[in-house]
């Protein structure tokens, strides 16, 4: 069940405004009840592989158990046929006999117990699934929730200004007009900078008594004057 | 709460671009942000558990020519996949360019998408202007 085709019928019927619901709030209880069905049965599975786990362990140190006994008395077995005593290696080879049933039991059991573990381990896969597709979809619907509720404050505003027409074009040209003048602003501080940066060169060459002399300030002047009374 | 460091954050920061921005917390716990590339359209974010929504909203429906309507988004369909960092849709009865990112998304990346937003609204609405009323 997704819950976009959910969604466009609620849209559809003219859900628009924010507090309607635009997802049946019965869908959005049974995603979350999922939700926590899924993580209350991961909870258990972890719990019953926590016992199974323990229960492997104890089956494989059984079988250890039993194959070594399996092994000692098979050389026990050898080292009566070599001492001749049929009869007993015969009573030997029985117990042999019967602790490999037991081990094959154990072993069985085993099997048993791992094929058990593999399903418990694709459960919590699957649960886990259901889980994250019922958030994606959960998240879905909250989106939506979300931007209807971004939406909302503003659309007031247009509501309220939406008769005047040619609002767009004016807030357009508005933020053109402060885009240009920051341009020009930029321009400008562009001019004023190589304006600077040529005061220096003007500068540089002043102090090495190239270009323009300028005004030699009160030395030139009192030179002047004594120059015009000489005169 | 990540809406009230954003706008913090925002309030102190410049982009690369000389972008500054003008961000408010409402009262809903919507973030309004006016970025300084265009203060007539602000840009709201929330949240959800995963993500952080960016939404401008355009213009309403009533404020098309009516007759240019299917134009109208004909032209949007197509302008959508030219702006990939936004979305154009329609939210109840007003147009929206919004903007979905992690929440983990870094602060500077976040900045950054805005300003993007902000310059791609102004784009849009250019190419949709002679369609409105």
């Amino acid at each position: 069940m997704g819950v976009l085709r959910d969604m466009l019928t609620a849209l559809r019927g003219g859900a628009s405004e924010v507090g309607e619901a635009i997802v049946d709030a019965n869908a959005i209880r049974i995603l979350e009840q999922e939700i926590r069905d899924a993580e209350a049965a991961i909870g258990s599975a972890k719990q019953s592989l926590t016992r199974m786990k323990s229960s492997e362990i104890k089956l494989k140190r059984e079988m250890a158990t039993l194959d070594a006994d399996v092994a000692d008395y098979e050389q026990k077995a050898v080292a009566a046929l070599n001492a001749g005593e049929e009869a007993l290696a015969t009573e030997v080879a029985e117990r042999i006999a019967e602790l490999e049933s037991d081990r094959n039991d154990k072993g069985s059991e085993q099997a048993a117990l791992d094929a058990e573990i593999n399903k418990i381990h694709a459960m919590i896969k699957a649960r886990e699934r259901t889980i994250q597709k019922n958030k994606r979809e959960l998240d879905k619907v909250r989106t939506v929730q979300e931007l209807q509720r971004a939406t909302e404050s503003v659309s007031r505003n247009f509501a309220a200004t939406g008769s005047s027409s040619h609002r767009v074009s004016a807030a357009l040209e508005r933020v053109k007009a402060k885009q240009e003048n920051w341009q020009d602003r930029m321009q400008a501080g562009e001019w004023l900078e190589g304006e600077e940066a040529g005061d220096d060169i003007d500068a540089k060459l002043r102090a090495k008594g190239i270009g323009a002399s300028g005004s030699g300030g009160a030395n030139d002047v009192l030179a002047r004057l004594k120059a015009r009374q000489a005169g | 709460m990540i809406l009230d460091d954003l706008a913090f954050r925002l309030n102190e920061y410049s982009g690369e671009e000389g972008t500054t921005f003008d961000a408010l917390v409402t009262e809903r716990g919507i973030l309004e942000v006016v970025c300084s590339n265009n203060d007539e359209f602000p840009i709201h974010l929330t949240t959800t558990e995963t993500q952080l929504l960016s939404v401008t909203p355009l213009f309403s429906v009533a404020e098309v020519q009516p007759d240019r309507l299917d134009e109208l988004n004909r032209t949007f369909l197509q302008l959508s996949p030219a702006v990939p960092l936004s979305s154009i849709g329609l939210q109840g009865d007003t147009y929206i360019l919004f903007g979905s990112m992690a929440l983990s998304t870094r602060f500077e990346v976040v900045a950054h998408e805005l300003e993007v937003q902000a310059e791609n609204t102004i784009d849009v609405l250019e190419a949709v202007e002679h369609l409105l009323a």
